[in-house]
């Protein structure tokens, strides 16, 4: 497979993972970005994987966990106009705020639970693969999601009481 | 539940998704952004290799091995001091496309005095019996393969093992190390439109049905690989052949300073992009600014080509030997930076360069 073949089908759906993982366009295109430009880079190493794209999840979910915070908190926080992506929503308006708030408690997460989260409920990976994702034991995945959702649990309790 | 509202966040996020067009036309500029930035560095890697061949030092194994960060400029100024004091650096040919089954078969001893003045280029005969480090006493050109090993040659490993036989040999610290194999010399002399050598006699390949006569010629790359692998029908074998190689390195020196290639950074850099990343240096390519900071320095460029003092072997195997008369002294000489004594009171040891 050449870099071009890889990318022609999978930089999109990596595009959407990162869109779940940052929960911001933006972020998610620097996000893709610095990683498949290191692919292309190393892109005979990355060939012989036995899959390359498990193995660019794999980059890029390492480098989404191990960003820096300033070098994109900084320019997402000065981009103060309000972003024409998003897409409006024309539910009423009950749902709508449920809606934004588990997404808005997603970010809250701290970013491996969110990686968790995402890689089990949006990527409906079973919790081996996610664990090789991220390099740590299944085990520890399986704590991770259930502190991540507790999480959730609770804000939903504080919301509804 | 709440797995289940997590699942329908997502899928309703999804649409946030940005197009991803301009996205990968942004990774393909940056990537090609930044393998410029790489190539410009083996770039760098290649002059240490040219500047080699042509006698021109370089600066390294200084204690702090720092060199400036990969992303400086390579015209760019950099911390680093200009190197001062003598340097050595040594250049094998590879009897070879690659490190597969290579011997080292042409060792070229580069010396740069410290006042700048006319590089030395000294040939070390590949037959000559030394000690190789782990290996007993074996001809000089076996250490390239002992040291690269023989499932996979790696040649900085091969290099390594020949540096520490030639130091322990000359008592002289290598300061920096190129190895060239028969590709790198041919589109090194292509890239230069040839390369002008002055034969002393006439040497007739066996290899391919070439005869170069003797007097002044211009070589191309493959004709320039021919004649540096000659050494049947020689008058002296082996040692004619070594100092055909310093012919060709001066000659070669000779064309890169007349084209003006030297102080042209441009058409430097152009020209070692051709040469590629075939090469390896050593002990690495970071070295590279400090040797192009040297080119104004040097005083001349017409190198004095010469052999280290060997006689035949009484003994079996076919070895040379140090010349226990005129080695020790010669030795001395280069360890202390006095070749130009020697040169003057041995004058017939020297090569008409032209």
């Amino acid at each position: 497979m050449t870099y071009e073949e890889f990318a022609d089908t999978r930089l999109a759906p990596l595009l959407r993972y990162a869109v779940m993982l940052t929960g911001d366009p933006h972020q998610a295109q620097d996000l893709v970005q610095e990683t498949m430009v290191r692919v292309q880079l190393n892109w005979r190493r990355v060939a012989r994987a036995d899959s390359p794209e498990r193995y660019v999840r794999r980059m890029l979910t390492n480098q989404y966990v191990d960003w820096k915070r300033g070098s994109w908190m900084r320019r997402v926080l000065l981009r103060g106009e309000p972003d024409e992506s998003v897409p409006a929503y024309a539910d009423h308006a009950q749902s709508a705020v449920d809606r934004d708030q588990i997404w808005s408690w997603l970010s809250r997460l701290p970013r491996r639970q969110r990686a968790t989260l995402v890689l089990r409920y949006y990527e409906d990976l079973p919790d081996a693969e996610i664990a090789e994702i991220l390099g740590c034991a299944v085990g520890t995945v399986r704590s991770s999601i259930s502190r991540a959702l507790a999480t959730l649990r609770a804000e939903y309790v504080e919301v509804r009481s | 539940m709440i797995e289940d509202d997590l699942r329908a966040a997502f899928a309703r996020h999804e649409p946030l998704t940005p197009p991803t067009g301009p996205l990968r036309a942004a990774i393909d500029r940056l990537v090609a952004r930044r393998r410029q930035r790489r190539r410009r560095w083996q770039t760098g890697g290649a002059a240490l290799a040219l500047l080699g061949v042509l006698g021109i030092g370089v600066p390294l194994l200084t204690p702090e091995r720092a060199g400036p960060p990969p992303t400086a400029d390579l015209l760019g100024g950099s911390s680093r001091p200009a190197p001062t004091g003598a340097l050595n650096i040594l250049l094998l040919g590879l009897d070879g496309e690659g490190p597969e089954a290579s011997r080292s078969d042409a060792l070229l001893l580069v010396h740069i005095p410290a006042d700048r003045g006319r590089p030395y280029l000294v040939s070390l005969p590949r037959d000559l019996g030394v000690p190789i480090p782990g290996h007993g006493t074996d001809k000089l050109n076996a250490a390239f393969p002992f040291g690269a090993g023989f499932s996979r040659p790696q040649a900085a490993k091969g290099y390594e093992l020949t540096r520490r036989t030639v130091t322990e040999l000359t008592g002289v610290r290598v300061d920096a190390g190129v190895v060239l194999t028969y590709s790198t010399v041919r589109t090194l002399t292509d890239t230069m439109g040839g390369v002008p050598v002055c034969l002393p006699e006439q040497v007739r390949s066996v290899h391919t049905k070439r005869v170069f006569p003797s007097g002044c010629q211009r070589l191309g790359g493959a004709a320039a690989v021919d004649l540096l692998r000659q050494r049947y029908g020689l008058p002296n074998g082996g040692q004619d052949r070594d100092r055909n190689a310093r012919l060709f390195a001066a000659g070669l020196l000779r064309q890169a300073a007349d084209q003006g290639v030297l102080t042209d950074p441009v058409r430097l850099a152009r020209l070692l992009a051709a040469v590629g990343p075939d090469l390896v240096v050593s002990p690495d390519r970071a070295a590279a600014l400090d040797l192009l900071r040297l080119v104004p320095a040097l005083r001349s460029v017409e190198p004095v080509g010469l052999g280290l003092p060997v006689v035949e072997s009484e003994g079996p195997a076919w070895y040379l030997r140090l010349d226990p008369q005129r080695a020790p002294e010669f030795l001395t000489a280069l360890r202390e930076d006095r070749l130009d004594d020697w040169t003057a009171r041995h004058p017939k040891r020297v090569d008409a360069v032209r």
